[in-house]
């Protein structure tokens, strides 16, 4: 479908070069791709395998410049024709706005042609395109070769619709040019004659106060488009009331993900098997920590409470009061010596090399809970 | 399908713009393309200057593509989420919507797990914005003009010259 992107004021078109393997698709797009100017082409991508037939698609941006302030933009693409990648072949033809189908006029293609003719029915079929509403040219390709049926004879089995045709020696570029001209008159004129997806409420009043930049903007699509002007400015106060409403909550929520660790507990549950290591969620009633215990849970200062697995000690926060008298030096006391018994277990055996932290931790971290708790 | 063209509106892309930017910078991502999936680039935020988008945008659709008719024969209906990993620089891609791709380059100073996060939030953003695109009534004509085509036919004898 044709895209028209008024932001970056350019509209762009998908034109497929169609047609059975090896009858000159990707020739037609080289030769364009060496004739047309380096201003107005971009690079040609091809998608094909070491032996050089094309595997996915050829791809060709063209650029015809700017009209009524528009850039005209056409993507030029070619299928695989061989007939096993009518996988790959179907996916290019979506979203085309016209079609170049390239035949081999040689007589023993004729064949292939019918074939890959019905093949491009059945794959737009598949799509809902009618092949009747598509823009469509015929290329009668090679025609240089000894082998070539005469064009009344091409006409009468492959051209049964009438489409635009020309005769074309993609090699030395006879009728490439023509058919790509061709082609792309027949999609702006469809395009013309197609109904586009407008607002309703854009045909409403025209009265409706338009903000700072619709003028402008209008006064563009008024070179291109026929109704749009009138409605654009309800289309912008539908569209405009959102962010300026939405973008706090929405900042709010982002900040809150961009720290995860402020919404989460400071420290996960230790995996310890100590009796009084609560379970993954805290009871309403637990605890709540002043925020001088919170800065304790973490075992380095400026940590952000995020500890390797192997590293997790026995915390404070881990602990439920055994009373609701029990005080915090109380509690001290008691993180204390689990950690001591904790180690002495370490000491003495039991390897577990989910929980075997070195000697250096285990002593380093000690230290660090004598030197924060006081306790000798 | 074929009888809609898609047309966009400055303020629409404004929108689209503004959600690609919040996005960028959250999840420190280098730019992000967001894809129509015929191959049309609809816009693109981000350091994206030294990158041939249109070819990309190209690419892109066509390995999503690709990927939607490998799901299709293992049983699914599409991979909604697709992510090329590189020596330094990795692609995330994720489908917007039902027409739309919406494509992030970052590289290791970020993680793929925070692009996923606020790919995944700007992607519902966006989705939204492509739902109103696409209610809106085909009531009216905002194709082009008798003279566009007009114009563009005289334009091709310049161009196409043997």
């Amino acid at each position: 479908m044709v895209s028209i992107n008024y932001a970056t004021r350019e509209v762009t078109c998908k034109i497929v070069y169609y047609g059975p393997g090896l009858s000159g698709k990707t020739t037609n797009l080289i030769y364009v791709h060496k004739k047309v100017p380096a201003t107005s082409k971009g690079k040609m991508i091809s998608l094909a395998t070491e032996a050089d037939r094309t595997l996915y698609f050829d791809f060709l941006p063209i650029n015809i410049g700017s009209i009524n302030g528009f850039a005209a933009k056409f993507q030029l693409y070619t299928v695989p024709g061989q007939v096993y990648y009518n996988a790959t072949r179907k996916l290019v033809l979506r979203g085309a706005d016209g079609l170049v189908f390239v035949a081999d006029s040689q007589a023993e293609k004729m064949d292939e042609n019918i074939e890959s003719l019905t093949n491009l029915q059945e794959n737009l079929e598949e799509y809902g395109y009618n092949i009747d509403e598509m823009p469509i040219v015929i290329q009668y390709n090679k025609r240089d070769l000894p082998g070539a049926l005469s064009v009344d004879e091409l006409n009468a089995k492959l051209n049964p619709r009438g489409w635009k045709w020309f005769e074309g020696e993609a090699v030395n570029g006879r009728g490439v040019f023509d058919t790509l001209k061709m082609i792309i008159k027949l999609v702006l004129e469809k395009a013309k004659n197609t109904r586009t997806t407008t607002s309703a409420a854009r045909s409403a009043p025209a009265s409706k106060p338009a903000p700072a930049q619709a003028p402008v903007a209008a006064q563009q699509s008024a070179a291109i488009g026929t109704t749009a002007p009138s409605g654009r400015p309800t289309a912008v106060e539908t569209t405009a009331a959102a962010p300026g409403g939405a973008m706090p909550q929405r900042e709010a929520a982002y900040q809150a993900e961009a720290s995860p660790q402020a919404a989460e507990p400071p420290l996960e549950h230790n995996v310890l098997p100590a009796e009084s290591v609560s379970g993954p969620t805290e009871p309403p009633d637990a605890p709540i920590q002043t925020p001088a215990e919170e800065s304790m849970s973490r075992p380095f200062p400026g940590s952000t409470g995020k500890i390797p697995r192997r590293e997790r000690r026995i915390t404070v926060s881990d602990f439920q009061p055994a009373s609701k008298d029990e005080d915090i030096s109380a509690l001290r006391s008691r993180l204390n010596d689990e950690n001591e018994k904790l180690q002495q277990d370490e000491g003495s055996g039991m390897p577990s090399p989910s929980m075997a932290p070195s000697e250096r931790v285990v002593k380093k971290k000690r230290g660090f809970f004598k030197r924060l708790f006081g306790v000798k | 399908m074929t009888d809609d063209n898609l047309v966009i509106y400055e303020e629409e892309i404004e929108k689209i713009d503004s959600i690609l930017a919040r996005m960028l910078k959250g999840a420190e991502a280098k730019c992000a393309l967001l894809v129509d999936k015929d191959g049309h680039l609809i816009t693109r935020q981000g350091f994206t200057h030294s990158l041939d988008t249109t070819a990309l945008a190209a690419l892109l659709a066509g390995s999503f593509a690709s990927t939607k008719e490998i799901a299709r024969l293992v049983g699914e209906s599409e991979f909604s989420v697709l992510f090329h990993q590189g020596k330094k620089d990795h692609i995330h891609m994720s489908i917007v919507g039902d027409r739309s791709i919406l494509a992030v380059i970052f590289d290791d100073r970020t993680t793929i797990g925070m692009v996923r996060l606020y790919a995944k939030e700007g992607a519902t953003e966006l989705a939204k914005i492509f739902a109103t695109l696409k209610s809106r009534n085909t009531t009216e004509h905002a194709g082009l003009t008798d003279e566009f085509a007009a114009s563009a036919g005289d334009k091709l004898d310049d161009i196409f010259q043997d």
